[in-house]
């Protein structure tokens, strides 16, 4: 029944109710991950094949094939599962379509191809909460990612969606919302960390008679999907965040900032306002209640900075999405010099499930000082890339191994950078903290954005510094002196080291700049630049020792600095190196031990790569 | 009024007041380069550093915009705050090479050379202080001139970087640029503002024919104030002639230039 503009709270409870209903009659539900990495892997095509074998097999009565938004397990795409079971399917394509039919929703059995193996222990899991991946998630932000089509307002309905919004208007005074969202512990997920209940009590308390409140979607960090995937999966989830809090702080306007690079994020953002003011759910009066409120979504201005607050809303005004000084603070004066409430992505989608579960659930999840869940993007060199939400106070340890599979190849695991390129790294020997935000600011890196690269011995820690230095230099807005000037002259110490022309001094001078920035930089891009640099002079100073001082690259990754041989003992003479040398740099008779001739390599690494006997040896 | 403590030293300061305006109104020098009164304060430079303390937290902030409140304690010099100075005007040596303003307050600061690498022409000048973008904007209504691109890609430039056609010449640019960067030339002719690639013809006065002023900036004045531009083409010692003789006074300017 599209059109039907909900008047009031009854009204609602009637149609979550109707709508529930009338999906009973699907005896199944085909599940496809829409998101941008199954998309990648083909998940586009699957829907309409399904569609066309459940009608040949008589199922299109009873089976629904729906796509979902990210079910976060990207590294095994095209996922599918079959719901009410959640019997998962991975790295399916079209020619299996047929087979997932005719067995799973014709007889009832699994297609043991598309199971997945446990890469620990080789064990096949048929049904999604026994992959290991997902066993030991708990998904709060996430909870419909895998659920609910976010094109279809009235799926997230017919789960009771905008029922915390009801609750909110039919029994609770804006200052009661206020007090839930304090006692549930619940804190920025941005990366911040503050309280979202201060913070809103706060915009609430503040002069002024038009409040705005702001999603900030400018998720910027290399390898971090966090919120794109919240935005493609559920957008109706953040747009009731967002509305419970704007009758919680008196906003009657919002803005959702959605990064430019996320179409996906956009489009569906976009048609679950469309849908939501169809309904009635946004504009005036919604559901009777006398709040009125409307989004508008903005496009995000194309850099890095504009995550940042006060450079987000200067991008919002029409402006340079360039920083200001946050002496007066934005929840007092923000966008239009009018109190503003910004918060992230994921801590908006965070507020209906408080709402609806109660604080003192949300306070029983997590550790003493940061409560819930938190939704990491673990990237890098790890068996199970993707999107996870874990409890907070998992260990990095459980996070890496027990969720993710450990790290690829089995290599040792020598670091992890969290926080995104402001973050630090956290050495292999702290793996047993707790993820939580005291304790990875204590270590030197941070919460962030919820950004997570596993790194294996093969990474070098000064190059991997040198490397988050240079995104963050082209990145500086350029406005003052610190992040300009010092990002650029700590990349030149830098690029200097890894290029063998380090000499003495060289970390004093790293040392200088890293205080300036920190201490004298303007916004927060600038005031935490330097902890790549500071996180690994202190866990890994050797490795820049080396660098310096004896010119040399100990992880064999900065080419002026290595040499590549082929250790004879090893090498099985298998000519693959040979083939695949793109400067014929390597010479060697058929099953005999080969040689590189090192004044024709140029150390691309390709042999190195290749080699199935690691008989390359990098030094 | 309220009572901020400066290096120690009670001090009253007025509501509202920026710590940088209650330092200066007690003789207590902080660099600024970025800063000019008659703007909008842009705390990019970030050599006008301090340290504050208030409910036992001490921060380092920028003195051009942090607003005084009662029982702030205010220290604009100590051995944090010299050595991010000393840092930033290294960093400007490096960016700004040809600037003997930079030049002479680092040495103020005991830095003569710096250690990092040579990055602005020998002869640049200019630190990205933004304040003759700002008083183009706030305070002549103009905007001739912005910043564009970002990181140490900044510049300040004109629309395409093509020379500014519609400069009023008024050389507000060049008065505030506190390194020489923006330099304005007057001839009888014109002024030529070199950074903008502006050549402004001069106006010369109905009554003596001396070139007194842009010719643009006077039709802009006479636009604003809603007055035939005509009226405005009089130098000020014919205006003043002029005056007296209808008030039936000798004026203090006896003769008119060129008269």
């Amino acid at each position: 029944m599209p059109g039907t503009r909900i008047e009031t709270l009854p009204q609602l409870a009637a149609l979550q109710h109707d709508l529930q209903r009338a999906r009973s009659r699907w005896t199944r539900t085909v599940l496809i991950c829409g998101g941008t990495g199954c998309r990648a892997a083909g998940s586009a095509e699957l829907g309409p094949v399904f569609e066309r074998e459940i009608a040949n097999a008589g199922l299109g009565e009873q089976v629904n094939v729906r796509y979902t938004g990210c079910h976060g397990f990207c590294e095994r795409g095209a996922l599918v599962v079959i719901a009410p079971e959640r019997v998962w399917y991975q790295g399916v394509r079209l020619e299996d379509v047929s087979e997932i039919v005719s067995e799973t929703l014709l007889h009832d059995r699994p297609v043991d191809r598309l199971l997945y193996r446990e890469p620990m222990t080789g064990e096949t899991k048929v049904l999604e909460r026994d992959v290991g991946f997902y066993a030991r998630q708990m998904r709060v932000a996430l909870r419909y990612n895998g659920e609910v089509d976010p094109a279809d307002i009235e799926d997230y309905l017919s789960l009771g969606g905008y029922g915390a919004l009801a609750h909110v208007f039919e029994a609770m005074t804006p200052e009661q919302v206020i007090e839930e969202i304090k006692r549930s512990g619940l804190r920025g997920r941005g990366g911040g960390g503050f309280p979202t209940g201060r913070k809103w009590e706060t915009c609430r308390d503040a002069q002024g008679h038009l409040k705005y409140v702001v999603c900030n979607g400018d998720e910027g960090d290399p390898g971090a999907f966090m919120d794109r995937s919240i935005l493609e999966g559920n957008p109706h989830g953040v747009l009731e965040g967002m509305l419970i809090g704007s009758y919680a702080i008196g906003a009657s306007q919002g803005f959702v900032y959605v990064r430019y690079e996320y179409p996906l994020a956009l489009e569906n953002t976009a048609r679950a306002m469309d849908q939501a003011r169809e309904y009635g759910l946004l504009g005036d009066n919604i559901l009777g209640s006398g709040h009125s409120f409307d989004v508008e979504i903005v496009r995000g201005g194309g850099a890095f900075v504009c995550g940042e607050s006060t450079a987000l809303m200067a991008s919002i005004e029409g402006g340079v999405g360039e920083p200001r000084s946050k002496y007066v603070h934005t929840v007092e004066s923000g966008l239009w010099e009018r109190p503003t409430n910004l918060n992230n992505v994921e801590t908006w989608a965070n507020v209906p499930v408080i709402i609806e579960r109660g604080a003192d659930w949300f306070a029983s999840v997590g550790t003493e000082s940061s409560k819930g869940t938190k939704v990491f993007s673990v990237v890098g060199k790890v068996k199970n890339t993707g999107l996870v939400e874990v409890p907070m106070g998992m260990t990095l340890h459980e996070l890496v191994y027990d969720v993710c599979g450990g790290v690829a190849g089995d290599r040792e695991l020598k670091a992890i950078q969290t926080g995104g390129p402001s973050g630090g790294c956290i050495p292999a020997e702290l793996l047993h903290l707790p993820i939580d935000y005291e304790h990875l600011t204590e270590a030197g890196s941070m919460m962030g954005s919820g950004g997570m690269i596993v790194m294996d011995d093969r990474t070098c820690m000064v190059e991997l510094a040198r490397y988050f230095t240079s995104f963050l230099a082209d990145e500086s807005c350029g406005k003052c002196t610190p992040c300009r000037e010092g990002l650029h002259q700590m990349l030149q110490v830098l690029n200097g080291i890894t290029q063998g022309r380090g000499k003495d001094g060289d970390i004093e001078l790293l040392e200088d700049l890293a205080e300036l920035l920190t201490w004298g930089a303007l916004c927060g891009l600038g005031t935490t630049a330097a902890n790549p640099v500071l996180s690994t002079l202190r866990y890994f100073r050797p490795e820049y020792d080396a660098h310096i001082h004896e010119k040399k690259c100990p992880a064999g990754v900065c080419r002026e600095l290595v040499t590549y041989r082929v250790d004879p003992e090893a090498c099985t003479g298998c000519h693959l190196c040979a083939r695949n040398c793109p400067e014929d740099a390597i010479k060697g008779e058929p099953k005999k031990p080969h040689e590189i001739l090192t004044d024709r390599c140029v150390k691309c690494g390709i042999c190195f790569g290749v080699c199935k006997f690691d008989a390359v040896i990098v030094e | 009024m309220v009572t901020i403590t400066i290096n120690g030293k009670s001090v009253e300061a007025a509501e509202g007041a920026t710590v940088l305006q209650a330092a200066r109104s007690v003789g207590v020098e902080i660099p600024a380069l970025c800063y000019h009164p008659a703007v909008e304060p842009y705390a990019a430079c970030r050599l006008c550093l301090v340290e504050v303390t208030a409910d036992n937290r001490t921060r380092v902030v920028t003195s051009c915009n942090y607003t005084v409140r009662d029982g702030l304690a205010v220290e604009t010099d100590t051995e944090r705050i010299h050595r991010l100075r000393r840092g930033l005007l290294e960093l400007y040596l490096a960016q700004a090479p040809g600037s003997d303003v930079i030049r002479e307050l680092a040495a103020q600061y005991g830095i003569v050379q710096t250690r990092f690498q040579i990055r602005g022409d020998d002869d640049e000048k200019c630190i990205l202080c933004g304040l003759c973008e700002r008083v183009c904007r706030e305070l002549m209504g103009k905007g001739g001139i912005s910043f564009a691109f970002r990181g140490t890609e900044r510049t300040v430039t004109t629309p395409f970087a093509e020379p500014l056609t519609d400069c009023l010449g008024c050389g507000a640019c060049a008065f505030v640029c506190p390194t020489g960067a923006v330099v304005e030339r007057r001839s009888r002719e014109t002024v030529e503002l070199d950074a903008w690639g502006a050549e402004v013809p001069m106006a010369r006065c109905s009554v003596c024919g001396q070139a007194f002023a842009p010719a643009a900036g006077i039709e802009y004045a006479a636009n604003k104030l809603g007055i035939d531009a005509e009226e405005l083409c009089v130098c000020a010692g014919c205006r003043r002639l002029l005056h007296s003789r209808a008030l039936g006074k000798s004026g203090g300017h006896r003769r008119c230039p060129g008269e």
